[in-house]
């Protein structure tokens, strides 16, 4: 009896061990859920790839991109990463001090890397290219046209323009948001404008303590203040909208300006917006010169993970121009690729314009800390909105908290 | 008394390796394989990483002793966090018990229709809390959100507050949906309470002359006093560790107005990858809620041996 248990237990064992080896290949993504992108696009590539390569799965898992860093860093904590993930660039520096990441020239192929924009490498560390760029792109204004044809030259102007026109609840001057959310994309649009920065740059080229306190943020900021509480030209009920509450207001043609990402034209084509965008640069404040943000996210390819390999064949497959191009097109992004920048699509003004902002537009600062000096400026900022602080004391107080959980 | 003599003379091992105790052995493995696994490890954990440093996978890296403990207890934030942790639950707990207690006394009372009321009483609680909040979070929209849309349309309030975006608002807001979840569950609870009091009880009183608030406290009450701890019990512990509400409808915003330890702990962890110092919060978590439940155990063992 016991030699049959015996027999039975090694024929399972063998049998299991004969499934996990002839196992497909299995290649796990998370993919962002940028705004725009459809299921279909996203089922398509999927079974578009394994179709072309019948040897490997492909599960393309989409998140929402506010969950997606909580989602990464429980996979990857827990020993079990994806083969590949959409992430901020910036996130690159947490997962490079825990060794996760692998290389992408290891397992992507020249040709696809020899088609990447030389510009849109951000995620290059240390002479290593650390992830793949997927999206790259500087922001822009948004001027809707039904409402005003000035194309303000300065934040000065931008303001004058803006309270003129401004008549709430019908219409507002301006779209800014006043409640905290991902990106400290808004305080930055200004900060940048008045010839500031974050923190100040080190004779080695790594970023030193904070300066955004310094008279070009505190100008930044007071402008903010001045314009959502003085002259009262940013949406109704700002300090509880985010970027997304808010954009809608833009995209129902009842604000006159926003500052706005690359998606702005397919969600106005969602939105089903009826007035004429005209797509312009941030404009800088009186005296300085064009500085606007630009923001990528990368593709990183995780070291623990089983199937690096056959990812960096996906990876090859989605970046052709039938995909990547089409991608592209949905997020409303500029391409990273160079085949696809030549493509009749991308030639419009939106394009013409976005890509006018990339010449002089400044990214975050590559910090291992920046999630948590990002919420504590928003948290600045909304005490200056609040009037509890003024801008200096409020951006004085974030400096100093700012240095302290960096350790300096 | 002679079976447990003759189990006494029975040396130790015997008794604790027998047939018996291995196949007892046998089957509770599984529930303590799970409870050491998934219960026990964790708290285990959390407790490690608060006396280490750790990277930004929560990978302990080096023995900090109490160097984590003594850098939030030297900060001002952590403080004004943990005491809004506190007042948050008091506040919350006491309307939940209080608006309960009024919902279970009108669904006890005999009237058509009285099956569907209970029914309907039941949905914020049978919802689930992330749907509800984000149905609030559009009820508290400043542009197209219904409550100032109805403020200003009755008139009863010209110019209402941003709800979702200022200090006090935001506070009450998010306090108020904690509340509205959380008042099926009490109710429901004190009413099971109330039907088993004997309707003898009542008669009787009635016919001494004792009029209804006599009644509701000299009857009820006392009835349904056990009910009363247990249900407030755990509302204070769920209360305390609502995260969901406040992180969807504010975030902890506006500038940490409404942050309590469980946002700011999920925050520290999970989007700041700051895992010691979010391990520190989880253990004076633990402390406050262990010591309340305590508290309470106490208070209901005491109260039971005085019957």
């Amino acid at each position: 009896m016991r030699k049959r248990i015996l027999w039975i237990l090694v024929l399972v064992l063998l049998l299991a061990g004969g499934l996990v080896w002839a196992q497909k290949a299995k290649v796990t993504f998370f993919w962002a859920l940028y705004d725009g992108l459809t299921e279909e696009y996203r089922a398509s590539l999927q079974d578009a790839f394994m179709a072309a390569n019948p040897s490997i799965d492909v599960d393309i898992v989409p998140i929402q991109w506010d969950l997606m860093q909580e989602k990464m860093t429980t996979s990857v904590a827990g020993g079990q990463p994806p083969e590949l993930c959409v992430i901020g660039t910036r996130w690159l520096l947490d997962l490079m001090s825990t060794d996760s990441v692998l290389e992408v020239d290891k397992v992507v192929s020249k040709k696809t890397l020899d088609n990447i924009a030389a510009g849109a490498m951000e995620a290059k560390i240390q002479g290593k290219l650390m992830g793949l760029p997927i999206a790259a792109g500087a922001r822009i204004m948004t001027v809707n046209n039904d409402i005003t044809r000035v194309v303000p030259k300065t934040m000065e102007e931008l303001r004058a323009e803006a309270k003129r026109v401004s008549k709430p609840p019908q219409t507002y001057g301006l779209i800014m948001p006043g409640k905290k959310h991902t990106e400290l994309t808004d305080f930055c649009y200004y900060l940048y404008a008045a010839g500031g920065d974050y923190f100040a740059k080190n004779a080695d080229g790594s970023w030193g303590k904070a300066v955004f306190n310094n008279p070009a943020g505190v100008k930044a900021l007071q402008f903010m203040v001045d314009m959502a509480t003085k002259d009262k030209i940013t949406q109704e009920g700002y300090l509880g909208l985010t970027r997304m509450d808010s954009h809608p207001i833009f995209y129902e043609g009842r604000a006159a300006y926003v500052m706005i990402g690359a998606w702005v034209e397919s969600a106005m084509k969602q939105a089903n917006s009826k007035f004429k965008a005209q797509y312009v640069q941030i404009p800088p404040f009186a005296g300085q010169k064009p500085a606007s943000l630009i923001i990528t996210d990368s593709i990183a390819i995780f070291k623990k993970a089983r199937y690096t390999k056959e990812a960096g064949q996906f990876l090859d497959f989605f970046y052709q121009d039938q995909w990547k191009a089409k991608f592209d097109e949905l997020v409303g992004f500029p391409p990273v690729t160079v085949s696809a920048a030549k493509l009749p699509q991308f030639q419009s003004p939106l394009y013409q314009a976005l890509g006018q902002a990339a010449m002089t537009a400044k990214g975050w600062p590559l910090i291992e800390e920046w999630a948590e000096v990002s919420d504590i400026i928003w948290d600045a900022n909304v005490k200056a909105f609040l009037g509890q602080m003024s801008p200096k004391a409020a951006l004085d107080e974030a400096a100093a908290k700012v240095n302290r959980a960096r350790g300096m | 008394m002679r079976d447990f003599r003759a189990a006494a003379t029975i040396p130790l091992r015997q008794r604790l390796w027998n047939p018996e105790a291995r196949l007892a052995y046998l089957l509770l493995a599984p529930a303590v394989i799970l409870l050491l696994g998934f219960m026990i490890y964790p708290v285990v954990y959390v407790f490690l990483i608060s006396l280490f440093r750790t990277n930004k996978l929560a990978q302990l890296k080096e023995f900090a002793g109490l160097k984590n403990f003594v850098y939030q207890f030297t900060d001002k934030e952590f403080w004004q966090i943990t005491a809004r942790s506190l007042y948050w639950t008091a506040i919350a707990v006491a309307v939940k018990a209080v608006l309960g207690m009024i919902v279970a006394l009108l669904l006890n009372v005999k009237y058509a229709g009285r099956k569907v009321a209970r029914m309907l009483f039941i949905v914020p609680w049978a919802s689930a809390v992330p749907i509800s909040s984000i149905l609030w979070r559009w009820v508290y929209h400043p542009e197209y959100g219904l409550l100032n849309a109805t403020l200003k349309a009755t008139g009863l309030w010209a110019n209402p507050p941003t709800w979702l975006g200022m200090p006090l608002p935001a506070f009450t807001a998010c306090i108020w949906v904690d509340i509205w979840i959380g008042i099926p569950f009490m109710a429901l609870v004190f009413l099971a309470g109330m039907q088993a009091i004997s309707e003898d009880l009542y008669e009787s009183a009635s016919l001494d002359g004792v009029n209804g608030l006599q009644k509701f406290f000299y009857i009820t009450l006392p009835g349904i006093r056990h009910l009363v701890l247990i249900a407030t019990l755990l509302s204070c512990l769920w209360t305390f560790n609502d995260f969901n509400t406040i992180y969807i409808l504010t975030r902890g915003g506006p500038a940490g107005a409404t942050d309590i330890l469980i946002t700011k702990l999920y925050k520290n962890a999970f989007e700041f990858l700051k895992f010691s110092p979010a391990a520190v919060m989880a253990v004076v978590t633990f402390f406050i809620l262990t010591g309340l439940a305590i508290a309470y155990a106490r208070i209901y063992f005491r109260q039971e041996q005085g019957q």
